[in-house]
């Protein structure tokens, strides 16, 4: 069963269309978003963090719908949310910014201390917990972003490009924890890299000019690379990326473009 | 408190500590504001092996007297009910035991756990690390330029008077203090003020709570330095020093309600701009004494019973406005 359900959404910033009447869903597991620039998936984990109003549509998220005012609070508390930029407070600790989102999140005072430590280890910052936040550097600012995120134990995770900033081994330390999240939360990750998605994605989501251009696993779509004709890329998840996106924006719709590539496969 | 209720399922499923955390965290906020649910839990957590502990509990205090040591009492019953739950029994979070037969062993032993929902219930957090929480959560205006710059327009009103012998140093401050709190909170919330408004809109604690956590901050901080400025500077025909309040807290509030259709810069605009529009307007147009004509103007807009009155309705107004329109504050980022 699903555990977030987006129905008929549709973003606008401005006079621009963000998304147009995307229907997806997600269920445990780790999920990539991947998609060009613009192409809606800052604006879709956006909606899904419940930040960003839609101008139309629905999304449940834990079986509560997000725009019923009086279950917000209850969805809130079950969610982490990174965002692509993040500020903090110049005083802060690591401690003290993770503590202070703890209690933004309505922990119980009393779990919030050991819920705080637990998080900051596992992000690997346990040695500098008392430090100040200003004082880290990018990479290690950004693993603070995503024990903030990982603090109340959520069961639907929301990450915005995380691993913008770290280095390789940390990205390579950060998707064994995405994969360990995923084991018993629903992760959707926002991504340019396919290596994230590669390494640490049960399903990839392919989004193009708001709308979603292909859904399978890495596998898939790695195996439409090794069969595309006339497309470059590094790696084949990186062709069938490619692949994936001529065919949507050459038929239109996700089913129509999978058709088509397998039609071509064959 | 809402129209939603905890299920049976989900009181058992508390009550026996199979619930995750996050999920008995949301029973427990609710049960805060639902007495029928938490009388309902309260039952269900009878009926375990919890029950037996709280019994001991309950006898062992009222037993010593309500005088005597509560905490000595609680973990001596919580010790026995441990080893009477012992082996077998299963503990969630906090108290919620359950004696389901073949359970496996806890891996926290009893005894601390319970302790921990103890100390929880019955022991505030450290003041300092509360006291520090709620300061962040007042927003960048308490900790900010903002308090520097209150300060400074009520010093500069008490010299002005002082030592310049500026005689319209009453009517202007209390022309200008409104709209120092109206500032405040357009500086204290949104993506423009906070370096945190991002993951704070993803909690809880985000919408009207926060803003008007952090008016009260705002308003803590201007309305005794302004006033204190205003009985410091002789009257000059104007009114009290304290005439401002009213009217201070109806524009405040009319920005917050404003704020939940234009957004907070735009409404901060309207309500400020106006007000120091339809005050100084007629000072600079008319003839006579800049002074004279500024102290008359403030004395019709704030003095008087009737005025006064007028802005007491304002601010209920306003106030009603917002907690009608409380869900437009769920998601302020368009605005």
């Amino acid at each position: 069963m699903p555990t977030i359900r987006v129905t008929g959404l549709h973003v606008r910033h401005r006079k621009t269309v963000a998304l147009d009447s995307l229907d997806v869903d997600f269920g445990p597991g780790v999920h990539g978003l991947l998609g060009p620039n613009g192409a809606g998936k800052t604006s879709l984990i956006r909606v899904l963090a419940t930040v960003a109003e839609p101008a139309g549509g629905r999304v449940e998220i834990l079986g509560e719908d997000t725009g019923d005012h009086r279950r917000l609070g209850d969805v809130r508390r079950r969610l982490g949310y990174l965002p692509q930029d993040f500020g903090y407070y110049p005083g802060f600790t690591v401690r003290e910014f993770v503590a202070y989102v703890a209690w933004l999140k309505e922990m119980p005072a009393a779990a919030t201390p050991s819920a705080v430590e637990r998080a900051v280890a596992r992000v690997g910052l346990a040695d500098r917990i008392d430090a100040k936040v200003r004082t880290l550097s990018g990479g290690m600012v950004r693993r603070v972003g995503i024990a903030q995120a990982i603090v109340n134990a959520p069961q639907v995770l929301l990450f915005d490009e995380p691993t913008a900033g770290l280095d390789p081994e940390q990205r390579v330390e950060f998707r064994e924890l995405l994969r360990e999240l995923g084991t018993s939360a629903t992760v959707i990750v926002s991504t340019h890299l396919v290596e994230d998605v590669a390494a640490a994605c049960t399903e990839v989501t392919l989004v193009d000019e708001g709308r979603v251009a292909y859904r399978g696993t890495p596998q898939s779509l790695a195996a439409l690379g090794e069969t595309a004709v006339g497309v470059s890329g590094d790696n084949p998840i990186e062709r069938g990326y490619t692949a994936a996106l001529r065919a949507h924006r050459a038929h239109g719709s996700a089913a129509q473009a999978v058709r088509t590539l397998e039609g071509t496969a064959r | 408190m809402t129209g939603w209720h905890a299920s049976d399922d989900l009181v058992t499923r508390y009550a026996s500590g199979s619930l995750p955390e996050p999920d008995a965290w949301s029973v427990e906020k609710h049960l805060e504001s639902c007495g029928g649910c938490a009388a309902r839990v309260s039952l269900a957590v009878r009926q375990t092996a919890a029950g037996v502990v709280l019994a001991d509990v309950r006898e062992a205090v009222l037993g010593a007297g309500l005088g005597t040591a509560l905490g000595t009492a609680l973990g001596t019953a919580l010790e026995a009910g441990a080893t009477r739950t012992a082996p077998g029994a299963r503990t969630g979070r906090g108290a919620r035991a359950s004696a389901a037969p073949g359970a496996p062993a806890p891996s926290t032993p009893v005894t601390s756990r319970a302790r921990l929902w103890a100390s929880r219930r019955l022991a505030p957090p450290p003041a300092g690390s509360r006291a520090a929480r709620v300061l962040w959560a007042a927003g960048p205006a308490v900790r900010g330029a903002w308090p520097v710059a209150v300060l400074g327009v009520a010093l500069a009103a008490v010299l002005l008077a002082r030592f310049a012998d500026f005689a319209g140093a009453r009517p202007l401050l209390l022309a200008v203090a409104p709209v120092v709190p109206i500032a405040g909170v357009a500086l204290s919330y949104g993506a423009h003020a906070d370096p945190l408004h991002e993951i704070a809109a993803a909690t809880p604690s985000a919408g009207l709570r926060l803003v008007l956590t952090r008016t009260a901050a705002v308003l803590a901080v201007s309305l005794p330095l302004l006033t204190l400025a205003g009985f410091l500077v002789p009257s000059s025909g104007a009114p009290g020093a304290a005439a401002w309040l009213l009217p201070g807290l109806a524009l405040t509030l009319a920005s917050l309600a404003l704020a939940g259709y234009v957004g907070f810069r735009a409404a901060t605009a309207v309500t400020g701009g106006g007000w120091l529009c339809a005050v100084l307007s007629p000072v600079l147009t008319a003839d006579g004494r800049l002074t004279a004509r500024l102290a008359e103007q403030v004395s019709a807009c704030l003095g008087g019973a009737t005025a006064q009155g007028g802005w007491a309705a304002a601010a209920v107004l306003c106030a009603a406005l917002l907690a009608a329109r409380r869900s437009a504050y769920d998601r302020l980022e368009r605005r």
